[in-house]
């Protein structure tokens, strides 16, 4: 465990203890991350602050959802996040169609178009690390990686979509996901 | 019985995804409860893929919420109920128009509280809900309190062909560490429906969709514990039961 989940842990330990102060630092040092997969993934600001909202309350409700034995505070979050801006994407597609997604959003691996953005140096740094790990799967697990997790698609409909048997898809996922974990474990 | 940890792994990468469905959805509850608690590997394997899951988000751009985010959240953070707190008596009616919770399905996946802040969808949801109860498909039942639950807290549930609404009030806020699970069951084989929630002073506005209703024959609220994905409902703590034919 590195110094900066050392001190997500504090963070988390006041935030459990009502403290405001860190849970707002949780939000500087978070906030912009969570809201740019939640606008990633629903294409529709609105939804997406709703998801950013939601997602930091239910860390203040129940900020003991958060086990430190499971791994680091970032992965729990943005998990919850990614993981309700898939349930509102959902919803909303029965609602009616997606339009197209948004014009200013750029491809997963794609350079950041807000480099203005300030952020904590280690959460700069992942971002990297993150990057340059999808940039070296096969395009076909990137392809199945990006519609599951930046599209919301379960594996039936992603067979269906590429036309490929759904045992493919699972394949791919898991080879990604497995070189993901090698090239992302840390030291 | 010996399990298949290739397959293992990929039923855990689906579910981290959150990329199952049908009866591999099913499957990987089941392994989730039955098999990867007791295989060191398969924690392992969960653990880090879970990892993975949350540092894909870091791939997306990162983009600076709008200021008034930050306010939104304090606001909604000071209407926070606290645990014990006495809920606000009202009328369904009045409660209705106002409540706060909104649960929506598609088939048995779940969308929950997105539009927590969305005043209009609601409003909107809970005039369905009226108008729902006096359709003539309608069947308004009552969503019994069982053993210690405060009696007081009833629920209606209206069921129609294709969508089942309950709305609540006078509903306990969950002890620390947990939340509410909706279930829907047939022949005492329950099915957790979608992600838990919290009443909002009392008041639960829950609609379900996109489910064929007459599949099951009972619905139960209960109280879990929040992070744990229950296998089957809880008898601990308030809990709610009603009877869908």
């Amino acid at each position: 465990m590195d110094e900066d989940d050392r001190h997500d842990l504090e963070l988390h330990r006041l935030v459990s203890a009502r403290e405001r102060s860190a849970f707002d630092e949780l939000y500087r040092r978070y906030g912009r991350s969570a809201y740019g997969v939640a606008l990633r993934v629903t294409s529709q600001d609105l939804i997406a602050q709703e998801v950013v909202q939601d997602a930091f309350l239910a860390l203040w409700r129940a900020p003991e959802a958060f086990d430190p034995a499971r791994g680091a505070f970032r992965s729990f979050f943005l998990s919850l996040v990614h993981h309700r801006a898939v349930d509102a994407v959902r919803r909303e597609e029965r609602l009616r169609r997606r339009t197209e997604r948004a014009a200013n959003l750029e491809p997963a691996t794609g350079e950041d178009p807000a480099e203005d953005v300030v952020e904590d140096a280690y959460l700069r740094v992942r971002r990297k690390e993150v990057r340059a790990a999808l940039t070296t799967l096969p395009p076909a697990q990137q392809q199945v990686l990006e519609m599951a997790y930046f599209e919301g698609k379960t594996q039936v409909r992603i067979a269906e979509e590429l036309g490929i048997p759904i045992g493919t898809v699972k394949t791919r996922t898991l080879a990604a996901m497995r070189k993901l974990r090698d090239a992302l474990r840390e030291e | 019985m010996t399990e298949d940890h290739e397959r293992i792994d990929e039923l855990l990468a689906g579910y981290v995804l959150l990329s199952l469905s049908g009866e591999e959805a099913a499957e990987a509850d089941r392994i989730l409860v039955d098999h990867v608690p007791s295989c060191a590997t398969c924690r392992a394997t969960l653990s880090e893929l879970q990892a993975v899951s949350g540092d894909l988000a870091l791939a997306a751009p990162p983009v600076d919420p709008p200021e008034t985010l930050l306010p939104r959240l304090h606001h909604a953070m000071d209407e926070v109920p606290l645990a014990g707190r006495t809920p606000r008596r009202g009328a369904l009616i009045a409660v209705a128009a106002s409540a706060v919770a909104l649960v929506a399905m598609g088939g048995l996946s779940l969308v929950l509280g997105n539009r927590l802040s969305n005043a209009e969808t609601r409003t909107g949801t809970a005039l369905e809900i009226l108008s729902a109860m006096r359709s003539p498909g309608a069947t308004p039942v009552t969503v019994t309190p069982q053993d210690q639950t405060p009696p007081d807290s009833g629920m209606v549930e209206v069921s129609t062909a294709d969508r089942l609404y309950i709305a609540a009030e006078f509903c306990p806020e969950p002890t620390p560490g947990h939340a509410y699970q909706l279930w829907l069951g047939s022949d005492d084989e329950w099915t957790a429906v979608g992600e838990m929630f919290w009443p909002d002073n009392g008041v639960l506005l829950l609609e379900v969709t996109g489910v064929d209703v007459s599949q099951f024959d009972g619905v139960w609220i209960t109280q879990e514990t929040v992070g744990s994905p229950p296998a089957e409902p809880s008898t601990d703590g308030p809990s709610w039961f009603g009877t869908l034919r």
